[in-house]
């Protein structure tokens, strides 16, 4: 019994575990022009010129933003992408 | 190279690249450069092209590693081949574009310059180098 409990539990914690989205996350750097930073938003996403504009300026004011939330695959991808644009990219899962 | 307007959409959707001689030569010599980081480990770049895309994990996934590495060439070689042509559809101003971006990044990294004051406290050939290709970023982002 105390050991199908256990089990029940660690399951139920995986389930959590993979449940909780992961983030791409965008770091600033010092050199990159911020208009690179917008069309490489709106190429890679498909925001509006405004959400773009907004995450660019949150990136270089608090030195990082998420740009994007979901299943890992996809966050994985879009941050290959953004690497490929070579903006500094990774992901990491929400706590 | 001229001051501004490098770089200018046509009526008929084309990219025009009015860059002179010393401008094309830059260009290409940065393309050729992220082909070669991209195929030699040795290269001072290749490490800025390899970063980690979960650090949380030990190993990234290979599938997403070859991706990166395919598509990074694949904009860079693109770029290498239209290097001296004047003027471009989108795909190949796009890998202008970012090949352009992950030179200026390589050069970043390789030279520690990762906040304002590192750049600031650069030597100026450093600094010019630098300012060279943001204005021709910023001059071919604003055709997208």
């Amino acid at each position: 019994m105390r050991r199908t409990t256990t089990d029940t539990e660690v399951i139920d914690r995986e389930k959590l575990e993979t449940k909780r989205p992961w983030n791409v996350v965008v770091w600033n750097d010092p050199v990159t022009p911020m208009s690179v930073v917008v069309v490489i938003f709106k190429k890679v996403f498909g925001y509006s010129n405004n959400k773009c504009t907004h995450l660019m300026m949150t990136v270089h004011h608090e030195g990082r933003a998420i740009v994007w939330s979901g299943q890992r695959e996809r966050a994985e991808t879009y941050c290959v992408k953004l690497q490929v644009s070579g903006l500094m990219c990774t992901i990491e899962q929400e706590r | 190279m001229a001051i501004n307007r490098l770089f200018i959409r046509r009526r008929d959707g084309r990219v025009e690249v009015r860059l002179n001689e010393r401008g094309r030569e830059l260009v290409r010599d940065l393309f050729e450069q992220v082909v070669a980081a991209e195929r030699d480990p040795a290269h001072e770049w290749h490490a800025s092209l390899s970063t980690p895309i979960d650090p949380s994990n030990d190993e990234d996934d290979p599938v997403a590693i070859l991706t990166r590495q395919s598509e990074t060439s694949t904009n860079a070689e693109l770029a290498v081949m239209t290097a001296d042509e004047q003027f471009l559809n989108d795909r190949e101003a796009w890998a202008w574009l970012t090949t352009m971006q992950v030179a200026l990044r390589s050069i970043a990294v390789t030279n520690g310059l990762l906040s304002d004051e590192k750049l600031a406290q650069s030597d100026e050939e450093m600094r010019a180098r630098v300012q060279a290709l943001q204005q021709l970023l910023f001059s071919l982002a604003e055709c997208f």
